[in-house]
């Protein structure tokens, strides 16, 4: 991509990509909704998330992980407020690893599938043991912390593992589906929200 | 005194070598009904936008030479200050509503919210729009459940709202039904008897022969012709260079009834009466 | 005309509703924040009393019980697996078969669904009784950027349209054949060409939604004005004041260590 030739943190907030992230929420949404419909073990709730990240940067992606934390928080899941800084740390390392070269191929792309999940599952285990002395909430998760902590593993460990098999599968599916529609995308539109073009005379 | 003035625009778009626009210069009257025509990919669209100053400043790329309306000059100011002198209506209705209000009137006050005009005088303006553009009785409506026809009308009412001088339309009806078309073309051509200047980007070649005073013609991003439909719908070349033309005045061009000026007919009207002096000067 | 927004909002004419957005969201925030800074059953129980009575007051405590069974199975596993592994289980409560259940964790358990619960009931005040868009018009009177403001109450409008077309595709695709269900592998197949045009479409549509928003004049900086005015009840101020002194005793119990 050899128009993208500012920082990876440069501040895009454009009128664009303020309507990218409603628009990011929502696909978030449907993304959750096909997934459940389809009865996938998986939740697929972060597409949005993450193509705003790769469209617009670090900032756009954070944000429009917030706002869908926000929302879903005030309108259907007041528990997913708790988990604000989770999302938000997505769309902020998905951003910025987008705009230095991570989703130029289909091998960095699941690199970077990989490095979400981590980041995820980093941020999320305090927020567990904040709330739930380390559970997730999810059966599968649930049954291995379960059996660690009978065993004798310290809570934050057990916490760990637990979230950590939940989210690779799930993240590294997120990434993919989100990497395989961003190249389907128009370039024009893709260089319409990464900005740096200016107005020139001739 | 022109309330439009384009001089030799240029413009690119970013990525691009091809410009989109190419020595473009035209200028409108006050009052006038102007029709922009033109093979896709012409720049129409292109053209629309630089009259409100989305070329360039929300596309960025490059740009030259000269656009004023309305006294202000285009290049020079941002969107937010143009969109008082000058309103755009686009293609789809669905994208144009703000998304953000949940009943037509709301959805009128968004724009006069975020310019900061005081709440009497908004009020004010919309019971205007949305009598003017008939829209009173579903104005608390949600603006998704309204037909296409009427959420086009709402979206020419939120423009009008600022209260602009110029209402350039891009291909308004494009994704509206036959009676959607109509309600749009009835609602600019009563606002335009009323004294508006409006500039329309239109494949229906056939109804902005009926309504416009004049006609641009674009090809390939090049102004080919301007001037009053008649004229410009006589002309030989157009349908050579793929510029449509109205049924109406192919069949006459065919038949061979000219006008007195030498012009072809480009309404069903004048065809009849000039069919009817046909029949009547060879009779049998 | 409810049918197209995202919102649990009932909306009504109680004294609840009758106050202020900014009042209500000081409720939940403080009434969240309690739940965390007293200790003890007895507190927690008289919060949740509380919220409940608010919910009540607004009308809207039948539609809060399908929100709390919804989260009551997450409730039941912390207990069960908290009585089970808790490490400072030491008494023995109940044994079934193999397996025994402890005072300790069972307790846990216990508190964290009431912790759960209390959460639960001080944030609905804000979802069942407010309504969202007012509540951000609200905040952007007090300074939040009305750029901000636009995103989160769009948002509410955006996810019905779009869940309305995610309802047409999958009816598209089932009648032109494709499989929803089976195999895992098929399942997983499917969600691609579901997920593809919707995600597109919806992407290319933002570019003329943000010219739209951009000849109306949201980029320009001057200061919003508002349609509707905003009503403050005189009681409002009341409630406030209740809540932020019992917000402050919490934090001074905590701090001098009365708690």
């Amino acid at each position: 991509m050899a128009y993208r030739r500012q920082s990876p943190w440069a501040f895009r907030f454009t009128t664009l990509t303020l309507v990218l992230i409603p628009v990011a929420v929502g696909i978030n949404y449907v993304g959750k909704l096909f997934a459940s419909t389809l009865k996938l073990p998986l939740w697929l709730d972060s597409i949005g998330t993450v193509l705003s990240g790769m469209l617009a940067g670090p900032w756009v992606g954070a944000i429009s992980g917030a706002v869908n934390n926000i929302i879903f928080g005030l309108t259907a899941d007041p528990i997913s407020f708790w988990y604000l800084i989770t999302s938000i740390a997505m769309g902020l390392v998905v951003g910025y690893l987008a705009f230095t070269g991570w989703i130029n191929s289909f091998g960095r792309a699941v690199v970077l599938g990989f490095i979400v999940a981590l980041v995820a599952t980093v941020v999320s285990t305090p927020i567990n043991v904040i709330l739930w002395e380390g559970m997730t909430g999810n059966v599968w998760g649930d049954a291995l912390y379960g059996a660690l902590v009978d065993r004798g593993w310290p809570i934050w460990a057990a916490s760990f593992l637990d979230e950590l098999v939940v989210d690779v599968p799930d993240k590294l599916a997120t990434v993919i589906i989100s990497f395989l529609m961003y190249r389907a995308l128009p370039r024009r539109l893709v260089g319409l929200f990464s900005g740096g073009d200016r107005v020139e005379s001739f | 005194m022109a309330v439009i003035e384009v001089e030799n625009l240029r413009y690119r778009y970013p990525q691009q070598t091809e410009p989109a626009l190419d020595g473009i210069s035209f200028t409108v009257e006050p009052g006038e009904f102007i029709g922009i025509i033109g093979p896709n990919r012409a720049g129409k669209s292109t053209l629309c936008q630089a009259l409100v100053g989305l070329v360039p400043h929300f596309y960025q790329g490059s740009i030259g030479g000269r656009v004023v309306v309305a006294g202000l000059d285009v290049h020079r100011h941002p969107v937010s200050e143009v969109c008082r002198r000058v309103g755009l209506v686009f293609q789809s209705p669905f994208t144009q509503m703000s998304g953000a209000k949940f009943t037509v009137y709301d959805e009128v006050a968004f724009g006069l919210e975020h310019q900061g005009v005081p709440r009497d005088e908004m009020i004010r303006r919309i019971d205007h729009v949305l009598h003017l553009l008939g829209l009173w009785e579903v104005r608390d409506r949600n603006p998704f459940a309204l037909s296409g026809g009427q959420m086009q009308r709402l979206a020419v009412a939120s423009v009008l709202a600022l209260q602009p001088q110029v209402l350039v339309l891009d291909e308004p009806t494009s994704q509206l039904d036959p009676a959607g078309t109509s309600e749009v073309f009835t609602a600019v051509t009563d606002l335009c008897r009323q004294g508006m200047t409006v500039v329309m980007a239109e494949h229906k070649v056939e109804r902005l022969a009926e309504r416009a005073d004049r006609i641009l013609v674009l090809h390939r991003g090049k102004c080919i012709a301007y001037g009053p439909p008649r004229e410009v719908f006589s002309r030989e070349d157009l349908p050579g260079l793929g510029v449509a033309i109205p049924p109406v005045t192919e069949a006459c061009r065919r038949l061979g009834w000219r006008l007195p000026d030498g012009t072809y007919p480009v309404t069903v009207e004048e065809a009849v009466k000039i069919g009817g002096a046909a029949r009547g000067g060879n009779p049998g | 005309m409810n049918r197209l927004r995202l919102s649990l909002y009932v909306p009504g004419n109680t004294w609840v509703h009758r106050l202020d957005p900014v009042t209500k969201l000081i409720m939940a925030v403080v009434a969240v924040t309690l739940v965390f800074l007293l200790p003890g059953f007895g507190a927690a129980v008289a919060l949740l009393a509380v919220s409940l009575g608010v919910l009540a007051a607004g009308g809207v405590l039948r539609r809060s019980v399908p929100v709390f069974a919804g989260v009551l199975v997450i409730a039941l596993t912390f207990v069960v697996v908290q009585g089970l592994v808790y490490p400072g289980n030491q008494h023995p409560a109940l044994t079934l078969g193999p397996i025994t259940f402890y005072r300790e964790g069972l307790l846990l358990g216990l508190r964290l669904t009431l912790r759960l619960f209390n959460i639960l009931a001080a944030t609905l005040v804000l979802i069942l009784l407010t309504s969202p868009a007012d509540l951000v018009e609200s905040l952007v009177r007090r300074g939040v950027s009305p750029r901000f403001g636009y995103v989160l109450v769009s948002v509410l409008q955006i996810i019905p349209n779009m869940a309305a077309a995610a309802g047409t595709i999958m009816d598209a695709q089932r009648s032109r054949g494709m499989e929803t269900e089976g195999s895992l592998w098929t399942r997983l197949r499917a969600f691609i060409p579901l997920m593809g045009p919707l995600v597109t479409s919806s992407l290319i549509a933002t570019e003329e939604r943000a010219l739209a928003l951009e000849v109306r004049g949201f980029s320009g900086n001057r200061k919003p004005t508002f349609l509707h005015e905003e009503v403050i009840p005189p009681y409002a101020w009341v409630i406030r004041a209740l809540y932020l002194t019992a917000l402050i005793l919490a934090i001074a119990g905590r701090w001098m260590g009365w708690l």
